[in-house]
């Protein structure tokens, strides 16, 4: 059996173009409101896990050092998009086995200093040496997508408006302005039939939260937290021949061992935040969370079902693609998200009594793989 | 002294040096393909690690040089202008990333094409047969 670990805090600050701040800036004031709003002092860390994937060497170490937080193991973690939620998942598995009781861990990241464009991928790989960039697999998913069921570029682009509007709410988002169908799909083309608004803008980010056992919650009398009541973190593997391209095998498994693991389903939960870094992501992710039958996720954009009043809200924070990915810091920013929504504390786009949150991120562009790795955390309100 | 063993040690593998995903066979140009002489799979590019039964002979073959297009894109951002790429399923199963070649006839996923070469480029492009309308 393991030790149930809560979420005591979260703290983060609005994605963006910070061009002035360096890694240890962005991180630092989220990493002092997390640590305060836990009521708990600096003595209290057993461990800091820090995701990142562009960060360079000790990033974790260089960001602790600027409050005199050391001597404890840091742990620096690199699994693209979903590196801050392996973090996480890092600190659950030391806590939850009763090795450790606090963990403090920062999903930070810095994309600015690339100057623009697409993610800088691993000129190792194969298919990078040909040409590949990331809006190109997500358009040939939705390429497929478009051949294999009834949706339309419309469909991508209902994806992109919701996230926006949803966004429009977040003063964390990077994007606060509403859009239109006719808007997205007359905007700059990417990668076809993906358009700019049907791809998440790069930018900087940071975000912080604080993991505890019980024991610990209960002698620090902490304020309302949340349960991990699941961790999962898969990797990709190799397929040399034919793969189903919008049935992503990495997330299919990776719900349904975070459903198990968490003794619940799909009609459970009332908010996800899924890695929607393109807009056909999140059509293909509503089926690998069982939302929806395979081929069937283009009806839920299309009947509201995801948005606020819905039957789950979707990426109440706006995504990814309202938000903005800075690689890292995403997977710990969708966990900031269900802390606040669970404990009532997310303002203006609070899902009424939301108890269940899922976060999902998944990411790499490795040749052969899907993805390189998936992380889904589900929470409950405790 | 007692008699001792002494650890092998493993060697790196020169991965970098075979870049090219052409090369010649008595076929003619041809995509570089590895085939598995223990399990038999075969696999784009060439390797020395079978990557299902991690067997180390591993045989360098010529890749069939027709397929079906799984899917595909136009890149728009970048220095290249518009560049359609796409995933082609080849005709023992392979996938492959390629730079696909547009004619008269539309793209389509699941429609028949075949390799082409220019020079130092290889592409694929719909193959003769494919009509204009799906």
């Amino acid at each position: 059996m393991s030790d149930n670990v809560f979420v005591i805090s979260a703290a983060m600050i609005p994605f963006g173009k910070h061009r002035t701040s360096s890694y240890v800036g962005l991180a630092v004031s989220p990493l002092i409101d997390a640590i305060r709003d836990a009521g708990i002092e600096k003595s209290d860390i057993d461990a800091v896990y820090v995701g990142h994937s562009y960060g360079g060497m000790m990033t974790g170490q260089r960001i602790c050092k600027e409050i005199g937080l050391g001597t404890i193991p840091t742990v620096n973690v690199d699994n693209a998009c979903s590196s801050g939620a392996t973090a996480i998942h890092e600190a659950w598995q030391a806590i939850s086995q009763g090795l450790i009781d606090i963990a403090v861990v920062i999903g930070v990241e810095k994309l600015t200093q690339f100057g623009g464009g697409t993610l800088p991928l691993s000129p190792e790989d194969r298919e990078v040496k040909q040409g590949i960039i990331m809006p190109a697999v997500y358009a040939m998913r939705a390429t497929r997508y478009l051949h294999e069921t009834d949706a339309t570029p419309e469909d991508l682009a209902l994806v992109s408006v919701k996230a926006r509007k949803h966004g429009a709410l977040n003063p964390f988002a990077q994007f606060r302005q509403e859009t239109t169908v006719e808007e997205v799909l007359n905007a700059r083309r990417v990668a076809d039939p993906l358009t700019l608004p049907m791809c998440c803008p790069t930018g900087d980010g940071a975000a912080v939260v604080v993991l505890a056992s019980e024991r610990a919650r209960k002698r620090l009398d902490s304020k309302p937290g949340i349960r991990v009541a699941a961790s999962v973190l898969h990797s990709g593997h190799v397929a040399e021949g034919f793969r189903d391209m919008i049935k992503p095998e990495i997330s299919y498994d990776s719900a349904r061992d975070a459903y198990a693991m968490a003794g619940i389903g799909p009609k459970d939960l009332d908010m996800i935040e899924l890695h929607d870094a393109f807009s056909i992501a999140e059509l293909i992710y509503y089926e690998a969370f069982g939302l929806a039958e395979p081929g069937h996720g283009v009806d839920l954009i299309r009947d509201g079902k995801t948005t606020f009043g819905g039957d789950v809200v979707v990426n109440p924070s706006g995504g990814l693609l309202s938000k903005g990915h800075p690689v890292g810091a995403s997977g710990v920013a969708q966990v900031a998200e269900a802390f606040w929504q669970l404990t009532d504390q997310a303002g203006a786009r609070q899902i009424d009594k939301a108890r269940w949150a899922m976060t999902h991120v998944t990411g790499g562009g490795t040749a052969g793989l899907d993805h390189g790795a998936c992380t889904i955390h589900i929470f409950e309100a405790a | 002294m007692t008699a001792t063993t002494e650890a092998p040690a493993s060697q790196p593998i020169a991965d970098m040096e075979a870049d090219s995903l052409i090369g010649t066979f008595a076929e003619g140009q041809r995509l570089v393909g590895s085939q598995c002489n223990a399990c038999g799979c075969t696999m784009i590019g060439s390797r020395v690690v079978c990557s299902s039964c991690i067997s180390r002979d591993v045989s360098r073959v010529a890749l069939p040089s027709t397929g079906v297009l799984y899917s595909f894109t136009r890149i728009h951002v970048g220095t290249a202008g518009i560049r359609p790429l796409g995933y082609v399923d080849l005709d023992n199963g392979v996938r492959t990333l390629a730079d696909i070649r547009e004619g008269d006839v539309p793209l389509r996923p699941d429609m028949r094409v075949e390799l082409g070469i220019d020079d130092d480029d290889w592409f694929f492009a719909p193959a003769a047969g494919e009509k204009r309308e799906a």
